[in-house]
């Protein structure tokens, strides 16, 4: 197991940041903690890597308890925070060096590391930059480049992607996978659930300090009742004429109109698609567009919690 | 490492701009604006006896010394400052100053000496030099006594010594003003604006007070040893620039320092360790908000350096003549004292007290610093 935390609780004064929190990564995964702003990722974050005191709980990084002197323990991670954390008088290259001097003291040892993050970030044109005057997203490739210079066996990125632009979001997704294959375990927190769902291979999901659910993608989405969301456009005709027959159907979880489109959610494990067309064409309504998705992430969020994850 | 965290520390303070204004481009104007302001009020070498009064009340006559420092200065001597008549009451005089017979006059009642003015022309201003280098020398001499009882024969020794100083300052050498205490309080004030050094290195290291602080606390090194690789750095920095505004002082301003240079840089070093502990207990103690951080810095040691002299020469005595613990716990006044001390004094003592003074503040500054920043762990970021 790379981390293991048991029965952890954190509180700001009043405020229970972390409730109980039970959470194992284990090693080679991708791990996402989803949650809404609030919900206490970095909270969590930051007392894993023991820069926070907690109140309760026990932590294990590697099998061994984590202590802010586990200074053979911090060798092996890489954090890039979620506020960018560069010094504004050193440029992209020398602060990729100066942090990654803080990992490899040896000289020769750290040159073709800084070299390889700077390759990997993309930022070999602007490496005798000052962070001013690098754009948002280039800002946060060198935020990452200083945290994974020193090739770490476990990397933690929270909130990597807010205020990027989607062309360096895609590069830095892209990037956490190519870590992941090169052996680094990841935890990578977001309220993004596309992003979550893209890389992840095992998400929890938080709320209010606690972690809801957690499993792979598929598992969370058989934790819920709904199997898929139908729409179905009635070109002629009341679709609200058909929502009380079509409620009654046994596989139906849910039935509403809005404006032409008829909404329809099933229960799990039932395919209803071509049983609801026929009902359809039977009332005499000619339909236009009829497609079916999925259920997301947001859906189990809101089955468990009763609200949209992003609100 | 060592060589690491200082290089980089030395490399992003020297390009921190706001830094390096406080701590030299600031220091070197005002030394220039001083500088400028001093030399127009030099130019008095041309002048003509100035005349002012002395009313000779019951108390005037208690203190010789002023009496004899009069005597040096007026018609009794060879060289002439100033022509006094006297007079007996307050009132007297009044009229005589507002009937332009005198340019001033001194009263030495109960709460000391005061010198009135009509207006503030060049005269004046000499007059007013002649009255601070008086109350600076009877706050010294005052001092001595209080400090070192026994030293009384060495201070009639001071105020002969000063007392030819002031016969000699016409005929243009080593005369002592008291625009010296303006660029002694001026380099008093630089030491310590190191504070903004070590105000920077804090939060450099406090993963509560920068991102880049906290991203250092998760590295496999003790943030206490970088904070003190990043002291060692900017100490550095600040005793260098230090040298440079006393050199700028000394080779462009012609501002006289004596010539023992090894206590030069000696008093500048335990100034700097001063200044730049100073600002680490700052940084330590107020957790939030660079502007209040900056703002208390400033006003606390522009507070310092005002007593010390910066802005009016006058202060400095008043202030040690008032309140005599003032210039005990004023690090500004001690940097400019130990300056003082080397320019009018042959000996040492009062010199390595002020530096000692200095090196202990600092010690117990760093004290508390480490009191603060030894917790490895934060209750909140
Ligand atoms: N320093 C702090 N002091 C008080 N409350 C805090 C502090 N930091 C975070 N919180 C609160 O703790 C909760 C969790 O915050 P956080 O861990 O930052 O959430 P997330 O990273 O998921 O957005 C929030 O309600 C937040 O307001
Ligand atoms: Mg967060």
């Amino acid at each position: 197991m790379v981390v293991e935390v048991k029965n952890l609780v954190k509180r700001y004064g009043d405020l229970i940041a972390l409730d109980h929190l039970d959470m194992e990564v284990r090693e080679g995964e991708v791990f996402g903690l989803l949650g809404p702003n609030g919900s206490g990722k970095t909270t969590a974050i930051n007392c894993i890597l023991s820069l926070l005191s907690y109140d309760k709980g026990e932590i294990l990084v590697f099998d061994q308890p984590m202590r802010p002197t586990s200074y053979q323990i911090k060798k092996d991670i890489g954090i890039i925070m979620q506020n960018v954390a560069v010094i504004d008088e050193l440029t992209v290259y020398e602060n990729i060096d100066y942090f990654c001097g803080l990992y490899v003291a040896d000289k020769k040892k750290r040159a073709p590391l800084v070299e390889e993050a700077i390759d990997f970030v993309g930022l070999n044109d602007f490496r005798k930059f000052y962070p001013k005057k690098l754009s948002g997203g280039l800002l946060r490739r060198l935020n990452i480049a200083c945290g994974i210079a020193h090739k770490p066996r476990l990397i933690i990125l929270d909130e990597p992607t807010v205020a990027v632009d989607p062309q360096s979001r895609n590069n830095i997704l892209e990037g956490i996978e190519r870590l992941n294959k090169e052996g680094a375990t990841i935890i990578y927190t977001s309220h993004y659930m596309e992003e979550v769902e893209q890389i992840c291979s095992r998400i929890a999901i938080m709320d209010k300090g606690r972690i809801i659910a957690q499993g792979t993608k598929d598992d969370l989405k058989n934790m819920i009742r709904i199997g898929e969301k139908i729409t179905i456009e009635c070109l002629t005709g009341d679709p609200n004429d058909l929502i009380d027959a079509i409620g009654e159907l046994p596989f139906v979880a849910s039935a509403d109109a809005r404006e032409k489109n008829l909404l329809v959610t099933t229960e799990r494990g039932h395919n209803g698609l071509s049983s609801l067309v026929q009902i359809v064409h039977d009332k005499g309504i000619q339909t236009g567009r009829v497609y079916c998705e999925l259920p997301t992430l947001n859906d189990v969020f809101l089955e468990i919690t009763g609200k949209e994850l992003r609100d | 490492m060592f060589f690491h965290l200082f290089i980089y520390r030395i490399k992003s303070s020297v390009r921190n701009v706001q830094l390096m204004f406080w701590t030299l481009a600031f220091p070197i104007l005002l030394a220039s604006f001083f500088g400028l302001a001093f030399s127009n009020l030099n130019k008095a070498d041309a002048f003509s006896e100035i005349p002012i009064g002395v009313v000779k009340t019951g108390t005037f006559g208690a203190d010789s010394t002023l009496q004899s420092h009069l005597d040096a200065v007026s018609s009794e001597s060879d060289d002439p400052l100033l022509t006094i008549t006297y007079y007996s009451t307050a009132e007297e005089a009044e009229t005589a100053l507002s009937d332009k017979q005198i340019k001033g006059f001194l009263v030495d009642d109960a709460d000391g000496l005061h010198l009135h003015l009509l207006s503030n022309g060049l005269d004046e201003t000499i007059t007013k030099q002649f009255l601070d280098w008086y109350l600076q020398v009877s706050a010294s001499v005052e001092r001595i006594v209080r400090t070192n009882p026994s030293g009384a024969p060495a201070i009639s020794g001071i105020l002969e010594k000063n007392v030819t100083y002031i016969t000699e300052q016409k005929t243009g050498a080593n005369a002592p003003n008291s625009t010296l205490t303006y660029y002694y309080a001026l380099i008093g004030m630089t030491c310590l604006y190191g504070a903004f050094m070590g105000l920077d290195q804090v939060s450099c290291v406090q993963a509560n007070q920068s991102p880049a602080g906290a991203r250092l606390n998760l590295a496999p090194v003790s943030k206490l040893k970088v904070f003190a690789c990043s002291l060692c750095a900017v100490t550095l920095i600040q005793y260098l620039t230090i040298l440079l505004l006393v050199a700028y002082l000394s080779f462009v301003l012609h501002v006289d320092f004596g010539n023992r240079i090894g206590f030069i840089l000696l008093a500048s070093f335990a100034g700097c360790c001063a200044g730049v502990s100073f600002g680490a207990v700052l940084g330590a103690v107020i957790k939030k908000g660079d502007g209040i951080k900056s703002g208390i810095l400033i006003g606390s040691t522009m507070t310092m350096s005002f007593f010390a002299g910066l802005m009016q020469a006058s202060i400095k005595y008043a202030a040690i003549k008032a309140a005599p613990f003032l210039a005990y716990i004023n690090p500004a006044e001690w940097i400019s004292d130990a300056f003082y001390a080397l320019y009018y004094f042959d000996t040492y003592d009062r010199f390595f007290q002020n530096v000692a003074l200095l090196f202990a503040f600092s010690f117990v500054m760093y004290l508390i610093v480490y009191a603060i920043m030894r917790r490895q762990q934060y209750a909140s970021l």
